[in-house]
């Protein structure tokens, strides 16, 4: 009765879940795959299976990582999948309307860009680490990979990005 | 952190899903609302959700690639409109 | 058995009108290029998508005006690593298939300089519009699409602001 009353305590807060985790989930996506629909596919269908899956979560900290593990998870499946069928080249996908910052829309705009050539794991350790501001060690457990290897990701993919950014005149000021 | 670190935080600052997203989600999830009824209902929710699901996946392909066509077809016609206007003026 | 046999075609007669309205022949460039876009789209796929579409979404209600009534949408991109991959003759096996009577010529923009050869045509019938054709040749790409049905030209002309697409304005020199 205890586990079944925890059940639906959970559940009764999905809604709640919904609304205060759908920011970050359709963020991973979108961050990851550059593809607003197919963000907001991936999005949905990680919430989808947070319902089927609502059992098994302990709390709401359970959640946030239970959500961000398997947006990753299916984020990084469903690049797979796009890029065993003909896609449109990254440069002519135009971005979702972006809300009015005081940075440097056009330097945030070329990171994103970057940032979405980066090969998969390293991108979603990249993406975990300013998007979500989880420290190596987080993401190490996320991923399921040790936690040299993300920060080696993490060391190398700022690297490339500096460079990639000095190449178009756009480093450090 | 240091310059780039910090513009990285920026840029990849979380983005709010497309307006009625959480909607979508909380009022086309079958069972959901039937969970007082859950353990009566759970076997055929189950199975009906199933056919549902499929085709849900299969809507959303569809949509995914009739967004990708039409997003195309908006950039060349923008870039065939741009260049008239500039030849036009 | 002659009038079983002609009800049986029938279908598929109408079937065959509402496809393709000409043949996009590229498939030699297809070895060339470095991305492909192949999108193939009948009636039924796309009145299937449109009840997906989110009316409430600005960008989708667009998509959605514009896709209804359409019996489909058709695209063959190619980018290519670097120029002269592709030629006039690939242009004319496209262009020898959009002649009068049946397809006239609206927009023709080529630029020498740029490279660039850009050209929209029209399928008219007795009620209207029944096609459109694009062939939008890049150095570096090329792309041609035909939506089949009673194009509304001002939905696609409004496609512009909307998916990050900027409105088209010409600054004054």
């Amino acid at each position: 009765m205890i586990g079944l009353e925890r059940a639906e305590q959970i559940e009764c807060d999905f809604p709640e879940l919904v609304r205060r985790y759908q920011a970050m989930v359709f963020s991973l996506a979108w961050h990851f795959l550059h593809d607003r629909a197919v963000a907001e596919e991936v999005a949905q269908e990680v919430f989808f299976s947070l319902h089927r899956n609502l059992g098994s979560i302990r709390s709401p900290a359970h959640a946030a990582f239970w959500l961000r593990k398997v947006t990753a998870q299916r984020a990084i499946d469903e690049d797979r999948r796009r890029r065993r069928r003909p896609q449109v080249a990254l440069a002519d996908v135009p971005e979702p309307a972006a809300k009015a910052s005081a940075a440097d829309p056009l330097l945030g705009e070329t990171l994103r860009r970057l940032v979405a050539t980066l090969a998969e794991v390293p991108r979603m350790v990249v993406i975990l680490r300013y998007q979500e501001d989880l420290e190596p060690s987080e993401i190490a457990e996320l991923l399921e990979i040790p936690v040299a290897t993300v920060k080696s990701h993490l060391q190398r993919s700022l690297s490339l990005l500096r460079e990639k950014l000095a190449r178009r005149g756009m480093g450090e000021r | 952190m240091d310059w780039l670190e910090l513009e990285l935080k920026r840029a990849l600052a979380p983005r709010d899903p497309p307006p009625g997203f959480a909607d979508r989600i909380l009022g086309r999830k079958p069972g959901f609302h039937a969970r007082r009824w859950m353990a009566a209902a759970a076997a055929v929710i189950v199975i009906a959700s199933a056919g549902y699901g499929y085709r849900w996946r299969q809507g959303l392909e569809a949509k995914r690639q009739v967004m990708l066509a039409v997003r195309i077809v908006a950039l060349k016609t923008s870039h065939i409109q741009a260049q008239v206007k500039e030849l036009t003026r | 058995m002659k009038p079983i046999r002609a009800l049986i075609l029938a279908p598929a007669f109408v079937a065959a009108l509402a496809a393709q309205q000409f043949q996009i022949d590229l498939s030699a460039l297809a070895a060339k290029a470095s991305d492909t876009v192949d999108v193939s789209l009948n009636g039924a796929t796309l009145r299937f998508a449109a009840k997906f579409l989110d009316g409430d979404d600005p960008e989708e209600a667009g998509v959605k005006k514009l896709v209804a009534g359409l019996e489909g949408i058709y695209i063959k991109g190619y980018k290519f690593k670097g120029r002269g991959a592709w030629s006039d003759a690939d242009l004319d096996r496209i262009r020898t298939q959009l002649k009068p009577p049946d397809w006239s010529r609206i927009v023709g923009v080529k630029s020498t300089e740029d490279g660039e050869t850009n050209e929209v045509y029209l399928r008219t019938g007795p009620k209207g519009i029944t096609g459109v054709a694009i062939i939008a040749a890049e150095p570096s790409e090329l792309t041609v699409v035909n939506i089949v049905g009673p194009v509304d030209l001002d939905s696609l002309a409004t496609l512009t602001g909307h998916f990050g697409i900027p409105k088209v304005r010409i600054p004054h020199k």
